[in-house]
């Protein structure tokens, strides 16, 4: 019984967990740019990202260590200190962009500038990290995150040709826009095939104390809530396409996106919207900070848990206090949080070959999983989101730079 | 291969720093202008703070200012610029009219304004399919 109400809670959490200001930027702007076309990076990404988190939380059940854990220990503290400066620099300006989803959400709501918002919305942020536990931080933000659900309630309300959303979930180029569109294609990817979720999902089963006998658990609740999850980022695409599109509207700003809902739900899409930013950038904020925090104490060996006293793992709850409050900074400055999303998807890309590859060589460790190693199949996701991973960071840079 | 790299760089660098295309500077400006319009019915219908409508259009007025101060050097030969100038400054006043609406929370003067503004989006869109079909 236990087991199951942990399975429910596990795939509620990661469907209300899974909107934040990347994919919703993201799928807003393709949406609104190319109609349908771009649903299929959001698809191929959710695919893949299932096979991810499987295996991110297959890791930790069965060795006890997390990703990072794994990694220091199998190829050394320099290689490890190469993947924590890329991976550290891009994962901070997500969570500026995510602190600033905040922000941009009261701005909307009440009409005070979002920089008024940053120190305040990083205070609670902190507060809540360094009262909260695991379970309050893992659990309350992605409960609130469910309101995100009216997304699709939206897209289901603006009649969708359903052929046309088949269609999109096959790659084609379009006639023009090419730069613009491979720059979508990139950032969607980053939104979606994010390492970060990785690291915490694995820290997330130690710090539950998951051992062998979740394996099965893991399995469905990375399928099915990744899966929901994936179809929520669609929805948000499928509203923007028909809102937005036949009006020639082009989503660069915040406040443009917001009207994404208001159409369908004429009453309550304003605030539905606002409220589903509020809450999922939250949530998003809270976990960035987390997987930060996790990055750096699993990687130096330092005492780190958010059940834990901060007096007892100091190191820990250093990193995560620095972070917050440098976040705070830029967005003080008013520098604007959509820009950043943007190009932090694209670096998200970028980086992708220093996450996944050594985390292939974990996946196939007898040391570390024995048995439990991966099968071709998972393999051959892997080895498919490598070859992408390194195009990516091949092409993203340029693409920022001709098509953002 | 440095010097295959440093051009792939530099075509990069290159196309990077091109500015907008006229058609593209006209997809920007309807996209704004349809962003007036939305946002402004949503504001009769009630469904949206008056803070954020009249912040909005302020955006959109600003940003269609700002687009219109460049876009007439890039425009290609053949366009009727004077038309376009006259269409384009009626839409952006238009809309800083309506932000001052909004503010006076005057309904029935902002439909006729929105209405003005459905005009002149009408005018606008024939002049960007004419810039597209140029600038092809």
């Amino acid at each position: 019984m236990k087991k199951i109400l942990q399975l429910t809670l596990g795939i509620i959490t990661s469907v209300g967990g899974f909107l934040e200001i990347g994919s919703v930027t993201t799928s807003v702007q393709a949406g609104a740019q190319f109609g349908y076309k771009l649903l299929w990076p959001i698809f191929f990404g959710t695919i893949c990202l299932i096979f991810l988190i499987e295996m991110s939380g297959r890791l930790a059940a069965v060795s006890r260590h997390t990703i990072v854990d794994a990694m220091r220990e199998r190829f050394g503290f320099p290689f490890f200190f190469v993947v924590l400066v890329g991976i550290a620099i891009v994962a901070f300006m997500v969570l500026v962009a995510e602190l600033g989803g905040i922000g941009f959400a009261l701005q909307i709501l009440t009409g005070i500038g979002f920089p008024w918002w940053a120190l305040p919305v990083s205070f609670i942020v902190w507060l809540l990290m360094w009262k909260g536990s695991f379970s309050l931080i893992e659990n309350g933000a992605s409960l609130l995150g469910l309101i995100t659900i009216s997304f699709v309630v939206a897209a289901i309300k603006l009649h969708p040709d359903w052929s046309g959303v088949a269609s999109g979930l096959l790659p084609t180029m379009p006639q023009s826009d090419k730069a613009r569109y491979g720059f979508l294609t990139v950032s969607i990817l980053g939104a979606t095939i994010s390492p970060y979720l990785m690291y915490f999902y694995s820290s997330g089963a130690i710090e539950e104390k998951w051992d062998r006998s979740y394996i099965v658990m893991n399995r469905i609740i990375a399928g099915f809530g990744m899966f929901f999850g994936g179809f929520l980022a669609m929805a948000v695409l499928i509203a923007a396409a028909l809102v937005f599109q036949p009006k020639g509207i082009q989503v660069d700003t915040f406040p443009q996106a917001a009207l994404v809902m208001v159409t369908a739900l004429p009453k309550w899409g304003f605030y539905l919207f606002a409220l589903s930013m509020l809450f999922a950038c939250f949530g998003a904020a809270l976990e960035f900070s987390l997987a930060i925090a996790y990055f750096f104490a699993q990687g130096f060996g330092w005492n780190w848990s958010e059940d834990l006293e901060p007096s007892k793992d100091s190191r820990f709850a250093f990193v995560y206090t620095v972070i917050i409050l440098l976040a705070a900074i830029p967005l003080m400055l008013g520098v604007d949080p959509v820009k950043v999303t943007m190009i932090s998807m694209a670096l998200t890309s970028a980086t992708l070959p220093l996450a996944i590859v050594p985390f292939l060589f974990l996946m196939n460790d007898p040391i570390y999983l024995g048995k439990y190693r991966n099968g071709w199949l998972s393999n051959s996701i892997v080895s498919i989101v490598i070859v992408i991973s390194f195009v990516l960071a091949l092409i993203s840079i340029p693409l920022q730079l001709i098509g953002g | 291969m440095a010097a295959k790299l440093l051009a792939v760089v530099l075509l990069v660098s290159a196309l990077a720093c091109k500015p907008p295309s006229a058609s593209e500077q006209m997809d920007s400006i309807i996209s704004w202008i349809g962003t007036a319009g939305m946002v402004g019915e949503a504001w009769l219908r009630h469904t949206t703070p008056d803070k954020y409508t009249a912040h909005t259009l302020e955006l959109a007025h600003n940003s269609l200012i700002d687009i219109n101060s460049g876009l007439f050097k890039s425009l290609p030969a053949g366009i009727d610029s004077a038309a376009l100038d006259s269409a384009l400054t009626r839409s952006s006043a238009h809309i800083g009219l309506m932000q001052t609406l909004v503010e006076q929370k005057a309904s029935p003067d902002f439909r006729t304004m929105l209405d003005s503004l459905y005009s002149d989006e009408k005018v606008v869109k024939q002049f960007a399919d004419s810039v597209e079909a140029k600038d092809k």
